[in-house]
């Protein structure tokens, strides 16, 4: 390092608002452990979803849709129409389009039909470039990858999360003095470099500020230099990200700290000059529009064609860009998909024939319970809702077994109440049993791991168990079903279930129950017309050896399974002095009405019910009529997933195809054990009547709302700025995992390494992937996933609609910036309206589509 | 009224979405500011309309107000990291003279 240079509050002020700007460009990345969907491009969305694409292509070097070709094969599938492409041109460049007609080879041509052609037969733009430098990756590469080896390195170290059997020495301290401590003894660098490290500052800002000056880099350029580095390795430096918003010993300016300081004494000990300024790499440029002009010509038939009538072509096409024909496209092929959806919504549901329903079925708004709902719906009177999984209920959960608390909620949220589960009175000697029973299989197979991972245990463990752990490991792969099943049975045996209860009176009062259930019911539509059975029921996904396992649980429950949330939810509502509370406030619940609590297992579509043993004898014959068509209900739904599923074969028994969909639950070789969200394009808000008896093929986040029982607009105010948000994450983390699984993906399972249980990386290093595995969007080259941005679709008045954007600034950056569609009606007598930023407009007219 | 025996000093006050304000508290922590206080979900009008208060189930996107007092010759440190900040992160910064009995708390 150069001599010390002064820093004062003045300058490490300015740095800590610059990391933070320069950090945008990445969002926070949680713990594999609680997996959160979010939008990769979330700290842009104050932009232009144009504007945020072209940021990432360039500072990432990721794109930001599918490609052209993608799109055009699209198009010969009949995904999308030249209707579409026509309908988008309208709509959103009609001033390319209003115009004279021009003439190609002597044949005239308009302008609209001329932008369809090139939108066919355009030459695609090129692969997008980083161009995003670090100061090595333009001068020294070899530089550049040892300053990626040493933060992967060393925030390895600090992060693990028990992986490892020797922890970083001093992680106590924090990341900084930690590392600072230790980095100057590090013998796989040359002595010149570890006498330069003993120079590093005791503040990270400082030690950032004294690398920049010893790199030649101006205050001018810090902001651009922090971006450079942050996306060097956007999986770490996203985590991070996490990490120093939760106060876990480590934040950007340790990172970036670390990073600026092993570039400049590598750099220095390379002879590198700071007073160079090494070249930036050429862009590839995209075609201007007299060539593609040419090319158009050449593709209409036109072999050769004077300047005089390349003229008027090249200036129709000069007012597309080749980036733009990509959103063009995109525009059309999410048309496609939205026309129809809302057309299908034309006319309401059937009502229902009985007065009164079987039982009511309040699932979470999660794109899988649509397929739940409709068949359970399919056998018999039964009446459905959608509403966010945690069921209002954001709390602190610990299960009877005692081991760390969870945050079961959304993470836009921070838990209000601390829940506990206990054995339920004279149940503590069946509770003893069960935990035992759970420790001893726990124990088993954590000895089995720690004896492989340990020096000389694996020795021993091949001389005691080899003879077993063969056919084991054969049978848990080509017998996965029977294997399930065996190992279902032994744990039933080893450690049977055992009734619990929850610490609702202590967790909340009673003011804070009786506020809850008027929230709860009024936001999901329920506030008259209770069943006698009200099934709240939450999600969760059982699957083996998969690390991305919390990526398939419930969102609204930071990516936990949702049981609790639901049981905590029916006790309050089943409480009398609630009840009372809520009669006062218009809801009636009839006492002969009881909420419990339930789990659609999303792997093996099997419904648990949970606290039977607070079920009033009046009602258990009904809800073992209710288990029997919830069982019913999910082999159906098995049997739907399984012909879509990796692998499947028509032609089987229902039932085998049934059986071999839950298999995948419990196959440790599984990569496809669900489809997850894959396929989600539409949240909505409204009645079941919008959607009953519609196949949505489970695309679509369902939330119920009756705009007739939400006078202060407050229930749909707080449906759109929370479970709407979640559902644009998810949403968004599908799309970009497929536009680019590089970038915003994580690849390919098959060479994922876990990392200190925080995360994974391809191969035995590089960087931490951020979001979903190829195999959670993709079947090999086939799309599962339709990378379309959110289609937000409310029946409510429209002025209560406008009135929450206008006040919401995250709604007006959704709905303003094209994150989100938002198309709405105020009832079933009414046309589907746009949102616009000048106000709504009718959606499609079918005479827009012909014409 | 008399401010005798009280100690003049600096207080900011910034109004930015929650999402934002650990960026905020960064600033503050990086320019020495010993301490801050902060209210969320906040609700007022601004020039792009009316701000909601606090969101049920939403606290990110709600509007929190952060303040801190410093020694005078600690408000440009302040400045320096929450004007850029604020030139691109939505929300407003309030400087005015405040006095305090306990000065050695803001040091």
């Amino acid at each position: 390092m150069t001599a010390t240079l002064e820093v004062g509050p003045v300058q490490r002020a300015r740095l800590s608002a610059e990391v933070t700007l320069a950090s945008r460009i990445l969002v926070p990345s949680w713990p594999l452990e609680t997996f959160i969907a979010v939008n990769p491009l979330g700290g842009l969305v104050d932009r232009p979803f144009s504007e945020a694409i072209a940021v990432a292509e360039s500072a990432l070097g990721a794109r930001g849709t599918l490609d052209e070709v993608a799109f055009r094969e699209a198009h010969a599938a009949g995904r999308i129409t030249d209707s579409d492409l026509r309908l988008t041109l309208r709509r959103l460049r009609p001033d390319l389009i209003d115009g004279a007609p021009v003439s190609v080879g002597g044949a005239s041509m308009s302008l609209e039909d001329l932008l369809v052609a090139e939108l066919h037969n355009g030459e695609p733009g090129p692969a997008p470039l980083r161009t995003s430098l670090t100061r090595s990756e333009r001068a020294n590469t070899a530089v550049a990858a040892a300053v990626d080896a040493q933060t992967i390195k060393w925030c390895s170290a600090f992060l693990d999360a028990g992986q490892s059997a020797w922890p970083m020495p001093g992680r106590e301290l924090g990341f900084h003095p930690a590392w600072r401590q230790l980095a100057r003894r590090d013998r796989s660098l040359p002595s010149g470099v570890r006498e330069r490290l003993r120079e590093i500052p005791e503040r990270p800002e400082d030690a950032a500020l004294q690398a920049l000056s010893s790199l030649g880099v101006g205050p001018d350029e810090h902001r651009a230099q922090f971006e450079a580095h942050l996306v060097s390795l956007p999986g770490w430096a996203a985590h991070v990200r996490w990490r120093g918003e939760h106060s876990t010993g480590i934040d950007l300016v340790d990172y970036l700290a670390l990073r600026l300081t092993y570039e400049a004494v590598l750099l220095a000990e390379a002879g590198y000059d700071p007073d160079s300024r090494p070249a930036a790499t050429p862009c590839p440029a995209a075609p201007t529009p007299g060539e593609r002009a040419v090319t158009l010509a050449r593709a209409l038939g036109v072999g050769t064609i004077g300047a005089v009538e390349l003229a008027p072509i090249e200036e129709a096409l000069a007012g597309v860009t080749v980036d733009e024909r990509r959103l063009l496209w995109l525009a059309a092929y999410e048309g496609h998909h939205r026309d129809a959806l809302l057309e299908s919504m034309a006319r309401p549901a059937d009502a229902l024939a009985a007065a009164r329903p079987e039982a009511q079925l309040v699932c979470c708004i999660d794109v899988r319970s649509e397929g739940l709902r409709r068949h359970l719906e399919s056998l018999g009177p039964y009446e459905t809702l959608g509403f966010a999984g945690f069921f209002a209920v954001a709390i602190r959960f610990s299960d009877v077994a005692g081991g760390a608390s969870s945050a079961l909620c959304p993470v836009l949220l921070a838990p209000t109440n601390d829940i506990s589960e206990l054995a339920a009175p004279g149940a503590q000697a069946m509770v003893d049993r069960n935990l035992a029973g759970r420790n001893a299989l726990a124990g088993a197979e954590d000895g089995f791991h720690h004896a492989k991972d340990d020096v000389l245990g694996p020795f021993a463990l091949a001389e005691a168990s080899g003879w077993a752990a063969a056919p084991l490991a054969a049978s848990k792969t080509l017998l996965a079903g029977p294997y399930g099943l065996l190992r279902g049975r032994l744990k039933r045996s080893a450690a049977p279930p055992a009734p619990t209860d929850l610490t609702v009176q202590e967790g909340f009062t009673l003011e804070e129950r009786g506020l809850f259930g008027e929230v709860a019911l009024t936001m999901m539509g329920l506030t008259e017309g209770f069943a006698r059975l009200v099934v709240l029921c939450g999600h969760g996904s059982t699957t083996e050896n998969n690390p991305y396992a919390s990526s398939l649980d419930c969102g609204a429950c930071g990516g936990n399974r949702g049981a609790p949330n639901a049981r905590v939810a029916c006790v309050i509502l089943n409480e009398p002095a609630v009840r009372d509370h809520l009669a006062t406030r218009g809801i009636h619940i009839p006492q002969d009405t009881w909420f419990i609590g339930a789990e659609h297992d999303t792997a093996t579509d099997q419904v648990a019910i949970f606290d039977r043993h607070l079920i009033p004898e009046t009602h258990r014959e009904e809800l073992e009529s209710l288990a029997a068509d919830l069982e019913r209900a999910g082999e159906g739904l098995s049997v739907e997933r399984g012909l879509i599923l990796p692998g499947s074969r028509s032609g089987r028994p229902s039932r085998v195809i049934a059986r071999r969909v839950r298999a995948r639950s419990t196959d440790w070789a599984q990569v496809f054990p669900e489809w997850g969200l894959a396929g989600n394009a539409a949240f909505i808000v409204g009645p079941r009547a919008m959607t009953q008896g519609l196949d949505l093929q489970r695309r679509a986040f369902l939330h119920s709302y009756e705009a007739a029982v939400d006078v202060d607009a407050g229930a749909l105010e707080t449906i759109l700025t929370a479970p709407l948000v979640v559902a644009q994450w998810i949403n968004a983390q599908y799309y970009f995992s497929t536009v680019d699984p590089a970038v915003f993906g994580a690849g390919t399972k098959t060479v994922h390494n876990v990392v200190g249980g925080i995360g994974v990386m391809a191969g035995h290093d590089g960087d931490l992937q951020m979001g979903l595995p190829w195999q959670s969007v993709a079947d090999g080259d086939r799309l599962v996933h339709e990378p379309m941005r959110l289609l937000a679709i409310v029946q409510a008045p429209l002025e209560r609609i406008a009135a929450i954007v206008d006040r919401n600034t995250i709604l007006q950056h959704f709905f303003n910036n094209g994150w989100v569609s938002l198309a709405a009606r105020e009832g079933f007598e009414d046309v589907w309206q746009r949102h616009t930023p000048h106000g709504w407009e009718p959606w499609t007219t079918g005479e827009e589509r012909e014409r | 009224m008399s401010r005798d025996g009280l100690t003049r000093m600096t207080k900011f006050e910034v109004v930015v979405s929650g999402a934002d304000a650990q960026a905020v508290r960064q600033v503050f922590k990086a320019a020495g500011a010993t301490g801050f206080t902060s209210l969320s979900g906040v609700s007022g009008l601004g020039h792009d309309g009316y701000h909601q208060g606090r969101l049920l189930f939403n606290d990110q996107a709600a509007l929190e107000l952060l303040i801190s007092v410093v020694p005078d010759e600690q408000a440009d440190a302040l400045l320096a990291g929450l004007r850029p900040l604020l030139d691109e992160v939505p929300g407003v910064m309030f400087l005015s003279e405040t006095y305090v009995s306990r000065p050695e708390y803001f040091v």
